[in-house]
C-alpha cells in the first residue's frame, strides 16, 4: 500500500498525519473517521476528507478505461463469449447464446417462460469452460417474488446430469467434480427489491459487488417492468428513470463484462381499431436493450422470436419449458381440430411477412 | 429518511440541503451529472453521495442461493407451503399454496372457487407441520354475504377431512375464532380494508393468509366498457397495495376471480393467461394477469363422481402459470367435509 508521504493530500495534513505516526494509507482507511480525527490530531472534516481522497483510487471504477482506444479490429479479435440456453434453436438463432458484455431483453405475457429462462442461463454462465461454458457466477435480482429455490435446485440437478453424461476426458472428469447442485446454487447471488426506489439503489451498489466478485458474468433482473408499472404522477419522470437504469446497465455490460438480462411484460394497445400486445415501459424503453426477444404462443406451441439485433436476423424458433428446465421444443404433436392448425398457419403467415416488412413489429408509445 | 443521517462529510450534506433536494431518497431519481449540478460538488463527491443513499435502502447484504435453500433466510423463502387440506390438490401445486405473492383462482359461477377458499382459511390455522401458517385468516366478501353456515359445516367436519392430523390438534383449534371476515361493497371500502384494516389484524399476528372473494366483481361492476383506462389505473393501484401488504407481513394472498368468454379474433394474445383448450379466459385482462404470480383455473366438468354415498359434480383444477409449478391439472369434487381430489379414474354416473 502506499506510504502517507506519497498521498494525494495537503501537505498540512500529511505533517500532522505523519507526526501522529502514521506510515501507510492502508491504516488510514482501517479506522473510523472519529477514531482518525483524535488519533491524527485532524478535525472530523479533514479525518473525512482524508478517508474520501484516499479511497477514490479504490472506488470510483475505471471510467476511461477498458474499450477506449481500442480499434474494431481489435474488438472483433477479442473473444466474444456467450450463454448457451440449452435450447440448440435459440442458440444459433442468438448466434451462440446470450452475448456477454450486451444487453438482452426478454419480453413475453405473463407464464411464457421469461424467469425460466432467466434461471437457466443463471445456471448454464456455471458451467465449467471444458464443457464450452464460462465457468462464472451469476447475480439475480428479484422484484417480483418469483424466485422459487425449489425450482432453481431442480434445474441445477439437471444440469449437472446432463453434464456429466457428456465428460470425455481427464480434465472434464475432474471440472464435474466441483461441479454439483450445491456449487452451483452457492454462486447463484440474490438480491431481493420490493419497489422501484430499492432496485434502484441496488443497481447503484451493483458495480462495487462485480469488482468484489470478478467472476459474475451474469446479471439477471426479473422482472425490471414491474416495478416501474405503478401509478407515476408525471410519466415523464418515469422515462427519465428508466433512461438513467438503461445508461447504468449498459456500462456495467461493457466495464464489467457481463451479459445483463432483464424481463419486461407486454401491455395491450388500441391500435387502429385493434387491440395489439407490445412490450411495456414505452416506446423510447425499446432502444435500451442491444437485443431483444419475445416469447409468445403460436398455434399451440411456444416461440421465441429475436425481433431485435444488430447482428442476428429476425427469426422464430421453437422452445419447451420442461421439468429440467428450459429446453428444445419436444416433437409437435399433431392437432386434434383443424381449427387449431389453421390458427398455426396464419399465425406463422404473419410472422413470415412481419420478418420481411418489419410493419408489423411490436410498436410501443409514450406513456404506456 | 433525512440525508443528515449519513456518514459523509458535512459539506457535502451542506451541499445537498443547499440544492433542496428533499429526502435521501430523491438523490437516486437524479443520475450523477444532475446532482453535479445541482450540488456544484465533484464527480467523487457525488459517487461517495449515491453509494451512501442506496446502502440506505440496501440494508441486506445479497444471499446465496444455496443460503436460500438450506432453510437460512426465513424471511426470503421458509420453506413452507398452505396445504389445501388435501394431498391430491397439494400434489398439483408440490406442497400447497405459496406463503408469499399473490395467487389467482379463476372460474365461472359454481366451479368451486369460494369452497377453496373457505378450505385454505381453516388449512392455514394448523401448525407449519400438518401445511398451515399456524394463524388465522383475512377474508374479504365483495360479491354475496360470507357462507357461514358451509364454514360451519365445514369446521365441524375437518376430522374427517384431515384424518392426517391428530384429533387433539384438530380439537384444539378454535376455527371460526381465527377467520376475519369483511365485507366491501365497492372500491374505496376494499381499499381502505386493504391499506387500513388488514395492516392492524397482520400487525397483531392473528392473520397469515388473505382471501379476496372476488377482485373481479367491483372492477367490472364500477367502470363503463370505455373506461378502460381508469379500471387500469384503479386496478393497479389495488394491486400495489396487495403487493406491500405481502411483502412486509409474508402474507399469502388467494384472489378469486371471475372469468370471461373468448373472442375468436384474439385468440392468440391471451392464449398463456388460460388453459389451452379452454374458452374461457379470467377477467380483468392483461393488466391483472401481470400482476399475479400463480394464476390457477377451476372448472365444472359434465358428469358425476361419487364417494361412499356423496356424489358431485366432476371438476378440475388447473395451474395455468407458476414459477415453480408445470401445466399440471387434477380431477375433484366439492363433499360435505369439504374439497377432495380425486387420485385415481372416477366411478362415473350415467354422464349426461
Amino acid at each position: 500500500m502506499k506510504p502517507v508521504s506519497a498521498s494525494p493530500l495537503s501537505p498540512s495534513v500529511k505533517v500532522k498525519l505523519l507526526n501522529a505516526g502514521f506510515l501507510t494509507s492502508e491504516e488510514l482507511l482501517q479506522l473510523k473517521p472519529l477514531q482518525l480525527s483524535k488519533e491524527g490530531g485532524l478535525s472530523l472534516e479533514e479525518a473525512l476528507e482524508v478517508q474520501q481522497i484516499l479511497r477514490e483510487g479504490v472506488d470510483l471504477p475505471g471510467e476511461g478505461g477498458a474499450g477506449l482506444g481500442s480499434t474494431a479490429l481489435e474488438l472483433l479479435q477479442q473473444e466474444e463469449r456467450s450463454i448457451v440456453t440449452f435450447c440448440s434453436s435459440l442458440d444459433a438463432a442468438l448466434g451462440g447464446g446470450v452475448p456477454v458484455g450486451k444487453t438482452t431483453e426478454l419480453c413475453g405475457t405473463p407464464g411464457m417462460g421469461k424467469t425460466q429462462l432467466c434461471l437457466q442461463l443463471c445456471i448454464d454462465v456455471q458451467i465449467p469452460e471444458c464443457f464450452g461454458g464460462l465457468g462464472g457466477e451469476a447475480v439475480f435480482v428479484d422484484t417480483e417474488g418469483s424466485l422459487v429455490v425449489q425450482r432453481v435446485a431442480d434445474m441445477a440437478q439437471a444440469a449437472v446430469q446432463h453434464c456429466c453424461l457428456q465428460d470425455q476426458d481427464a480434465e472434464q472428469r475432474d471440472a464435474l467434480k466441483d461441479f454439483t447442485t450445491e456449487s452451483l446454487l452457492g454462486h447463484l447471488y440474490l438480491m431481493r427489491c420490493h419497489d422501484y426506489v430499492e432496485l434502484l439503489a441496488q443497481v447503484q451498489l451493483l458495480p462495487d459487488f462485480l469488482v468484489k466478485n470478478p467472476k459474475v458474468r451474469l446479471l439477471v433482473i426479473d422482472s425490471l417492468a414491474f416495478p416501474f408499472r405503478r401509478h407515476f404522477e408525471d410519466l415523464s419522470v418515469r422515462t427519465r428513470l428508466l433512461s438513467g437504469l438503461a445508461q447504468q446497465l449498459i456500462r456495467m455490460a461493457c466495464q464489467h463484462r457481463v451479459a445483463v438480462v432483464w424481463t419486461n411484460q407486454m401491455t395491450s394497445q388500441l391500435r387502429g381499431g385493434q387491440w395489439e400486445l407490445v412490450p411495456a415501459l414505452g416506446e423510447s424503453w425499446g432502444h435500451s436493450a442491444t437485443q431483444r426477444l419475445l416469447l409468445h404462443w403460436s398455434g399451440g406451441r411456444r416461440l421465441a422470436s429475436v425481433f431485435k439485433s444488430p447482428s442476428q436476423s429476425e427469426s422464430s424458433v421453437a422452445y419447451s419449458v420442461t421439468r429440467e428446465g428450459f429446453r428444445d421444443a419436444g416433437p409437435l404433436a399433431s392437432s386434434p381440430s383443424g381449427r387449431e392448425q389453421d390458427s398455426s398457419r396464419q399465425s406463422e403467415s404473419k410472422q413470415d411477412s412481419s420478418s420481411q416488412s418489419g410493419s408489423k413489429r411490436p410498436r410501443t408509445q409514450e406513456g404506456q | 429518511m433525512s440525508i443528515e443521517q449519513l456518514e459523509l462529510n458535512p459539506r457535502i450534506i451542506k451541499a445537498v440541503n443547499n440544492a433542496n433536494i428533499g429526502v435521501a431518497r430523491d438523490i437516486l431519481k437524479f443520475s450523477g451529472p444532475d446532482l453535479q449540478r445541482l450540488t456544484r460538488l465533484s464527480a467523487s463527491d457525488v459517487h461517495h453521495l449515491q453509494t451512501a443513499v442506496a446502502a440506505l435502502f440496501c440494508k441486506k447484504p445479497p444471499v446465496s442461493a444455496l443460503q436460500l435453500y438450506r432453510g437460512e433466510c426465513p424471511e426470503w423463502d421458509c420453506g413452507l407451503r398452505v396445504s389445501m387440506g388435501c394431498p391430491v390438490l397439494d400434489g398439483v401445486l408440490r406442497g400447497g399454496l405459496l406463503p408469499w405473492g399473490l395467487t389467482e383462482l379463476a372460474g365461472p359461477s359454481g366451479a368451486g372457487k369460494s369452497q377453496l377458499a373457505m378450505q385454505l382459511c381453516l388449512s392455514v390455522q394448523y401448525p407449519a407441520q400438518y401445511g398451515g401458517l399456524g394463524s388465522g385468516a383475512l377474508y374479504i366478501c365483495t360479491e354475496d354475504s360470507f357462507p357461514i353456515r358451509r364454514l360451519k359445516q365445514l369446521q365441524n367436519e375437518q376430522p374427517s377431512l384431515r384424518s392426517d392430523v391428530p384429533p387433539d390438534v384438530v380439537s384444539g383449534i378454535c376455527f371460526s375464532d381465527n377467520i376475519y371476515v369483511e365485507h366491501a361493497a365497492d372500491l374505496g371500502a376494499l381499499m381502505a380494508c386493504v391499506s387500513q384494516r388488514a395492516p392492524v389484524l397482520l400487525a397483531q399476528g392473528r392473520v397469515r393468509l388473505l382471501v379476496v372473494d372476488s377482485v373481479a366483481a367491483l372492477f367490472r361492476s364500477e367502470f363503463q366498457a370505455d373506461q378502460g383506462l381508469e379500471r387500469s389505473r384503479h386496478l393497479t393501484a389495488f394491486a400495489t397495495a396487495l403487493h406491500k401488504l405481502s411483502a412486509s407481513y409474508r402474507l399469502p394472498i388467494l384472489c378469486v376471480n371471475q372469468v370471461t368468454d373468448v373472442m375468436d379474433g384474439d385468440s392468440n394474445h391471451d392464449a398463456g393467461l388460460r388453459p389451452v383448450d379452454s374458452k374461457v379466459v379470467p377477467a380483468l385482462g392483461m393488466a391483472w394477469a401481470n400482476q399475479v404470480m400463480v394464476r390457477l383455473m377451476v372448472t365444472r366438468l359434465p358428469g358425476a363422481v361419487s364417494m361412499g354415498t356423496q356424489s358431485s359434480a366432476r371438476r378440475r383444477l388447473e395451474v395455468v402459470f407458476a414459477p415453480h409449478l408445470a401445466r399440471d391439472s387434477c380431477l375433484f369434487g366439492v363433499w360435505r367435509e369439504g374439497t377432495r381430489g380425486l387420485p385415481s379414474p372416477p366411478t362415473q354416473d350415467a354422464s349426461s
